[in-house]
């Protein structure tokens, strides 16, 4: 059955009613590297979210301007005494950052493997991405420099 | 493509625009993904654009004197208006300064500047000094009394530490200028001496350029301005453009007072830290307060600077209205001066164009000299050089009216401890003091209505009251002559009345008899009348003008009067709100103030 809508809404008789797009996702490249024409690279579709993913998990909160809660803060975490924080505070965090900022990937597993005798944390996130279904690992090893 | 919004400065409308931007090409599309690299990249160039946009509108905000906020800004446009910035004052109280001794042969001694004081306000204690040195002449029995140049012996004494800063001046190519890093200066305590050498004794004594009306090249003055940080800088003429510049080797001393502002106010109590010693002897000096510390305050505000500049500015430091001449003449000779007046020659009684008359009332006990003085000097300084060319200043001497007040009140002996005397006492005294406390000044204003609400308030046993008030002129009449008097009062009189007199005079000596005059009942013109058996002595001796405000006499002669003058009592057309004109003073005669008390016990149960 097809719908007539007024000329007032728009006069749609010659524009289809339902169209899918396909989403593609395009970033750029966070590495800067050049390409050969000189260009910078793009990052497309499930490496897109990933460098997403690893952006929000290394920004801490109150480092992006005027959006104090972005962020995973691994950074913080890295330099706070390990006493103080606990395996399932980094999950959570990192699982709420995600949740909150990236609605491109949902998140399957988070899993944090701390070192503090070598100052340093391992995390895992696994997650897909929404439109493509795809399942991605991130890891992000940190180790204190200093 | 989008247009990109160049006026907005909120970081979210200015990365919503550049979002916007994005929407429209294919490039990029995760512009919208906060976590995106993009994402980054936009926050940057945003935060840019915002926090230059930030500085672009604070920058033109300072600009202004208006919407200007740092305390910075706001100085530096004050001081291109000319106006002076007024720093942390220190607080300053008067008293007298007497040493008791028996030595009759010294004649005079002298107190040295910076002589210190301690006191204590909220049980913290603070050290007053003098500004300068002060001189006291035995009075042949061993007793000095400081006095100041103009013979006062209120001595002023401010609160502060002293402090010295010493400077050597260095190449005058340089256009030194000097700071006195202290935030607490107040700027008119500076006392700034040039010495020749580093060595020298010999000091030239430099004056804030503000004190100045007219500047030579011999004149020796200084600047002093709030620095942007707060400090003070203290800047002397370049090459010799203002005045005198000191030369290269000279050494400045600044010597200044560095005060707690208004912390130091109302303290009442001074005990000198040091005896005073001559004569290989050692005294004690005694101190009584004349007035209690005021005046410290802390810097002059932003918001008060905003305010004042602009109209300093429109002054111009001209004696143009007579605003001016009052503010300016009170400003500079408040040592000597209690209040100010002046009016224009058009508003006079005649009008004479072309002059501007002022009237100067001086604090108790200055001399005559020191009035003549200050008069001239008020004529060659200030209106020689700022008054407008064609307009004389002249000096009218003040007129002192006064009041004679009548209160009666209702009086429950019920509601209180005290007896009818004691309140009518207190009644009166309310009522000296009132006049005592708010008149006794020019442009002072007698409200009826004010008095009475004090006295109703004085205690729950006056029930009611009610006032009747007559203005009161003193006649010094010239005995055994015969002369025309004419008396003028400051209101209209009350038209004749057929019961009560309008005008009514002190007693005084007529033709061998103790008489008064008056007006004659229903009628303006005056009689004089013998007080004992009450004959008419004079049918018509003078008449008064209710309109005017004047009480003439014509050919009176008297052989004597009573006390220092004739008192000549009218009764005001408007008694609720006596306003005295011009150079006229309201004060208060207390011997003819009165209040009478009415017992009320309020019983409303008692017949009529």
């Amino acid at each position: 059955m097809a719908k007539a809508f007024s000329i007032e809404d728009g006069n749609l008789t010659t524009v289809p009613l339902t169209s899918s797009i396909t989403q593609t996702y395009k970033d750029i490249d966070l590495t800067f590297a050049k390409k050969g024409s000189g260009d910078v690279f793009k990052k497309s579709d499930a490496a897109a979210v990933r460098q997403s993913v690893k952006n929000i998990l290394m920004t801490n909160q109150s480092e992006k301007p005027f959006q104090p809660y972005f962020g995973g803060s691994l950074n913080n975490f890295l330099f706070e005494l390990s006493e103080e924080f606990s395996e399932i505070d980094i999950k959570e965090t990192v699982a709420q950052a995600i949740q909150n900022y990236e609605p491109r990937a949902r998140v399957k597993k988070v899993n944090v493997d701390l070192n503090p005798d070598y100052n340093s944390m391992k995390v895992t996130v696994e997650f897909t991405v929404v439109t493509t279904f795809e399942t991605v690992t991130l890891e992000v090893d940190l180790v204190r420099l200093r | 493509m989008a247009v990109i919004r160049s006026s907005d400065l909120d970081f979210d409308a200015i990365k919503e625009n550049l979002k916007t931007y994005f929407q429209a090409q294919s490039e990029f599309a995760d512009y919208n993904f906060e976590g995106s690299g993009l994402s980054n990249i936009l926050d940057v160039l945003a935060y840019n654009t915002h926090i230059n946009g930030l500085i672009a509108n604070m920058g033109i905000n300072e600009s202004f004197l208006s919407s200007a906020q740092l305390r910075s800004s706001v100085v530096s446009h004050a001081e291109t208006l000319g106006y002076e910035i007024t720093s942390q004052s220190a607080a300053t109280a008067t008293v007298t300064l007497t040493v008791s001794t028996s030595d009759t042969t010294t004649t005079q001694i002298s107190l040295p500047k910076y002589t210190t004081f301690t006191t204590t306000v909220d049980d913290i204690t603070y050290t007053f000094m003098t500004l300068e040195a002060y001189i006291a002449t035995n009075d042949g029995t061993g007793t000095f009394q400081f006095k100041t140049s103009e013979g006062l012996t209120a001595i002023p004494i401010s609160q502060g530490t002293l402090k010295t800063k010493t400077f050597i001046v260095g190449d005058t190519a340089d256009e030194q200028i000097y700071v006195i890093p202290d935030t607490t200066t107040d700027t008119k305590t500076l006392a700034v001496s040039v010495f020749d050498t580093t060595t020298s004794s010999s000091f030239t004594t430099y004056t804030d350029v503000q004190n100045v009306v007219r500047i030579t090249p011999q004149s020796t003055v200084f600047i002093i301005r709030e620095a942007p940080n707060g400090f003070y800088d203290l800047i002397f003429s370049s090459n010799n453009v203002l005045g005198q510049s000191p030369q290269a080797g000279n050494k400045i001393v600044v010597q200044y007072l560095s005060s707690v502002g208004a912390l130091a106010n109302s303290a009442s109590v001074f005990t000198p830290d040091n005896q005073i010693s001559f004569n290989s002897q050692t005294y004690d000096i005694t101190v009584a307060t004349v007035t209690n510390s005021s005046g410290g305050s802390e810097k002059e505000s932003i918001e008060s600077i905003k305010a004042n500049a602009p109209l300093a500015f429109a002054t111009q430091q001209r004696l143009v209205t007579a605003e001016d001449y009052k503010a300016l003449i009170l400003q500079r000779y408040s040592n000597v001066l209690s209040d100010v007046t002046a009016w224009s020659g058009s508003d006079n009684v005649p009008p004479i164009y072309g002059r501007t008359y002022v009237s100067l009332k001086f604090k108790d006990g200055i001399s005559s000299t020191v009035q003549q003085a200050t008069k001239d000097s008020i004529q060659t300084i200030l209106s020689e050089n700022l008054a407008v060319m064609s307009i004389d200043t002249v000096f009218t001497d003040p007129i002192t009216s006064f009041l004679e007040i009548s209160v009666s009140f209702d009086f429950d002996p019920d509601q209180t401890g005290s007896t009818a005397q004691t309140t009518q006492d207190l009644v009166k005294t309310t009522a000296v003091n009132f006049v005592t406390n708010n008149l006794n000044k020019f442009d002072s204003v007698f409200r009826k209505s004010l008095l009475l609400t004090e006295i109703d308030g004085l205690s729950t046993a006056i029930l009611n009251s009610s006032m009747d008030v007559k203005l009161q002129q003193r006649l010094i009449p010239t005995l055994n002559t015969v002369k025309d008097y004419t008396i003028n009062f400051p209101v209209t009189i009350a038209s004749p009345d057929d019961v009560n007199y309008r005008v009514e005079s002190g007693r005084f000596t007529f033709s061998g008899s103790t008489s008064i005059f008056r007006n004659k009942l229903g009628t303006n013109k005056l009689e004089v009348v013998n007080i004992i058996t009450g004959d008419v002595l004079v049918d018509n001796a003078g008449s008064y003008n209710a309109s005017t405000g004047v009480v003439s006499l014509s050919g009176f002669n008297l052989t004597a009067f009573e006390g220092e003058s004739v008192k000549v009592s009218i009764v005001p057309a408007n008694e609720n709100t006596i306003k005295p004109l011009r150079s006229y003073i309201l004060s208060v005669d207390e011997t003819l103030t009165s209040a009478r008390a009415t017992i009320d016990y309020q019983n409303t149960a008692t017949t009529l």
